[in-house]
């Protein structure tokens, strides 16, 4: 053999040994097969240590790509995740359609009460109609405070006059604005909707600096916050958003509606965002509100003990103003001097509240159980009357029981055509 | 000893100066032994590719993934697939600038100019075969210049894609013409280039009068040759498939959408450039057309170098065949040069 020949095969051992190497070297694949969808992927070859997102999505059913698309098949990570819908967060209200919905799934009917993204769709958290048309309205750039503009455009479907809301929403357009308050409002404050991106700057540096940066895990973590369904129900406040954060919930603690709503305050004068410069820690005396006042259970609860689903995610029409969304007062638990709380006995095994009741379960709940009902009669599932007149309630986020009892037969002073909350607050408010 | 087998293809001895590695660049031989390469690994990936719309690209990413060794045969097609092209492109310019596709060697030629044409349509069809975001250009764009053709466009895009549009049809047509169209064509010619090399005497060489070095080796030095080359790019090409992978992207689901890869495949990035310059037919089918042309009827074109200057690199007496192969790769070099500094990766 000549010593080209040698060195050639030498070359071309060292080129084999090379090869079994690196195929040794690659993970073991390790296949899952979901019910839904019957088509196996590998994703968990290399996300094996990723909790399962919520009781209701188990792996087994649902596994990975249903939600958030990518490449089932490839074992490298750029391609795998090439094809990802929205990227780490599926929810996002762009493309939320193709991820989340689906008749059986959360764009199904209004009266299977699976119409979750069609209604958050036209919600005010979605489309921030109320502040849009209020701005206009303010500046002279449309005559009245009815909503004609969201954050992106909207429809609503067969759409009668009569209905509540407006028939649709065109799209806000910055550029069309010609007053400058307008136009400061479209470059400051269209962060406030669900379909956008936290404001991604250092909330806790010097005021005056107010540049953006590109990461958008420079959020502060007090405030950090995901879009689309995720904005709510994926728990996020005080993480680092650069993580995974794998996890959906509908007991979403008050510190997640607060990545939203006590981040600061706006000035109507700059027209521009004050973020708030402390770092909040007490809830009572860290809102963002100096001079609001609160009664105990608004300090106390979480904010979903009190508000429903539909005023956060919407009723189904588009609204435009927080008045016709909002419709929780003191008295849907309490009542008044004249009438208890209004209740529901649940009739079905496929009642609303025994299902909002099994995914979050603080409460046992069964088929003739006693429950409060909104004026709008959506269930307030988690509480309840008690055999000695008064009444239970327990904490969606924490689990805890509460008592507290009606207005009726005790010496309130309220007038019975007084019922929004400062008339309580005049009596009934903690100081602080 | 009793010559081998392989030994065998071989001529008992051939002329020393011209078995040189710097006369031959062994272009010719290693394009064989790629070609022997390219259809023992692609036929191992027959097992497993499925060739429809929805499958392709999972079926490849089936391949690259999951398959024992999948990813290393696929890598090892690719690359092999990529230097046949690198290695017979040097072949034909050995040829041309040694004079050696003077008679009785323009047949020859002939087929050989055939086999890069097979070549070249292999290499872009196997690529299409991808059915991924990455072959976007080759798909759509190259299809369409066929369009471009007057009077005959429209009936032969129909002819290649399978039908109006593309879909399912193109990618079993376009499956077919790899394997049985071009790639059983092309093992033919190359079978018969090889054959006529003998008929025709062997590598060019001067008369035996008028040799300055009448040395010969025998057949076994150069199978030894062959076989220490053949054994150092299999080194190589292992490397390259280990260490560079072929590329992938996510399946091809929605061919209006144009947000993919808008780059042609390295070999027909002077093809892309030509077109951005204007009328698609002139410099999309029209030009690249005419310099193929140019370059297949080179030796009938031009008067063939002299009997005594065979044999070595640039005969004087075959200076504008030389010039003119020499002009057709400056173009297309500097061509792909300004389509990858234009379009960056």
């Amino acid at each position: 053999m000549s010593r080209l020949t040698l060195v050639a095969s030498v070359l071309l051992i060292l080129a084999l040994l090379l090869a079994g190497w690196m195929v040794l070297r690659q993970p073991k694949p390790v296949p899952l097969t979901p019910e839904l969808t019957g088509e196996v992927e590998y994703c968990l070859t290399c996300h094996a240590d990723l909790p399962e997102i919520s009781p209701s999505h188990p792996i087994e059913t649902f596994g990975c790509v249903l939600c958030h698309g990518g490449e089932r098949l490839a074992l490298d990570a750029d391609l795998a995740h090439s094809s990802m819908r929205g990227g780490r967060n599926p929810s996002d209200l762009a493309i939320v359609q193709a991820s989340c919905g689906g008749a059986d799934c959360h764009s199904g009917t209004a009266s299977s009460d699976r119409d979750h993204i069609p209604r958050v769709l036209r919600s005010l958290q979605g489309t921030y109609a109320g502040a849009i048309a209020s701005v206009r309205y303010t500046f002279g750039a449309q005559p009245d405070l009815t909503a004609r503009q969201g954050t992106y455009a909207v429809a609503q479907p067969d759409f009668q006059p009569g209905d509540p809301g407006v028939p649709g929403l065109a799209a806000f357009d910055p550029a069309s604005e010609t007053n400058p308050s307008i136009r400061a409002f479209a470059a400051n404050c269209l962060v406030c909707h669900l379909a956008a991106d936290p404001p991604q700057r250092n909330f806790f540096a010097a005021p005056e600096d107010t540049t953006p940066s590109s990461a958008n895990h420079s959020v502060d973590p007090e405030f950090a916050r995901l879009t689309g369904c995720a904005a709510c129900h994926t728990p996020s406040a005080g993480s680092d958003l650069s993580q995974p954060l794998h996890r959906l919930t509908t007991a979403m603690p008050y510190t997640q509606c607060n990545t939203c709503h006590n981040r600061g305050n706006y000035d109507l004068r700059l027209m521009q965002f004050i973020p708030r410069a402390d770092h909040p820690t007490n809830r009572l005396e860290d809102y963002y509100q100096p001079i609001a006042q609160f009664v105990r259970c608004e300090w106390t609860l979480d904010c979903i003990d009190c508000h429903t689903r539909e005023e956060a995610m919407g009723n189904g029409w588009i609204l435009g103003s927080q008045q016709e969304a909002q419709h929780t007062r003191c008295a849907t638990c309490h009542g008044t001097l004249t009438s208890l709380p209004r209740t529901h006995i649940i009739q079905a095994p496929d009642d609303l509240a025994l299902r909002l009741a099994f995914l979050n379960p603080v409460i046992d709940l069964e088929v003739g159980d006693t429950i409060l009902v909104t004026d709008q009669g959506e269930p307030i599932w988690n509480a309840r009357p008690l055999p000695d007149g008064g009444y239970e309630m327990f904490g969606k986020a924490t689990g805890q029981r509460f008592t507290f009892r009606a207005v009726q037969g005790t010496g309130c002073l309220q007038k019975p055509d007084e019922q929004e909350s400062r008339y309580c607050h005049a009596c009934h408010a903690v100081e602080r | 000893m009793r010559p081998s087998f392989f030994q065998h293809l071989h001529p008992p001895t051939i002329p020393a100066p011209q078995a040189r590695l710097r006369y031959t660049l062994g272009a010719g031989g290693l394009s064989l032994f790629l070609l022997l390469v390219v259809i023992l690994t692609g036929v191992l990936e027959m097992f497993y590719y499925i060739p429809t719309p929805e499958r392709a690209a999972l079926s490849i990413q089936e391949i690259s993934f999951l398959v024992p060794f999948g990813g290393l045969i696929r890598n090892l097609h690719f690359w092999s697939a990529q230097f046949l092209v690198v290695f017979s492109l040097l072949h034909l310019l050995r040829v041309i600038l040694t004079g050696a596709y003077a008679p009785p060697r323009r047949v020859n030629y002939l087929i050989g100019i055939s086999l890069l044409a097979l070549i070249l349509a292999l290499d872009f069809s196997g690529y299409v075969l991808r059915w991924d975001n990455g072959v976007y250009w080759a798909l759509v764009t190259g299809t369409n210049l066929i369009k471009t053709i007057p009077g005959a466009g429209p009936a032969l895009y129909s002819l290649a894609v399978g039908g109006n549009e593309l879909g399912a049809p193109t990618l079993v047509r376009f499956y077919a013409w790899h394997i049985f169209g071009l790639a059983l064509t092309m093992s033919f010619l190359a079978g018969w280039h090889i054959f006529r090399v003998r008929r025709d005497g062997g590598i060019a060489v001067p008369p035996p009068e008028l040799r300055a070095d009448p040395s010969r080796i025998t057949r076994a030095e150069l199978v030894r040759r062959e076989t220490a080359a053949a054994l150092l790019v299999s080194a190589f090409l292992l490397a390259l498939a280990v260490l560079y992978p072929a590329p992938i992207a996510a399946p091809l689901r929605d061919l209006t959408d144009q947000a993919f890869e808008t780059r042609a495949p390295w070999f027909f990035l002077w093809v892309q450039q030509l077109v951005r310059l204007g009328d698609p037919f002139v410099f999309g089918v029209l030009i690249p057309g005419g310099l193929f042309l140019l370059l297949a009827f080179l030796p009938f074109l031009f008067k063939p170098p002299a009997q005594a200057e065979l044999g070595r690199w640039f005969p004087p007496s075959g200076r504008p065949a030389q010039i003119t192969a020499g002009l057709i790769v400056i173009i297309i070099a500097v061509l792909s040069l300004i389509a990858v500094m234009q379009n960056p990766a």
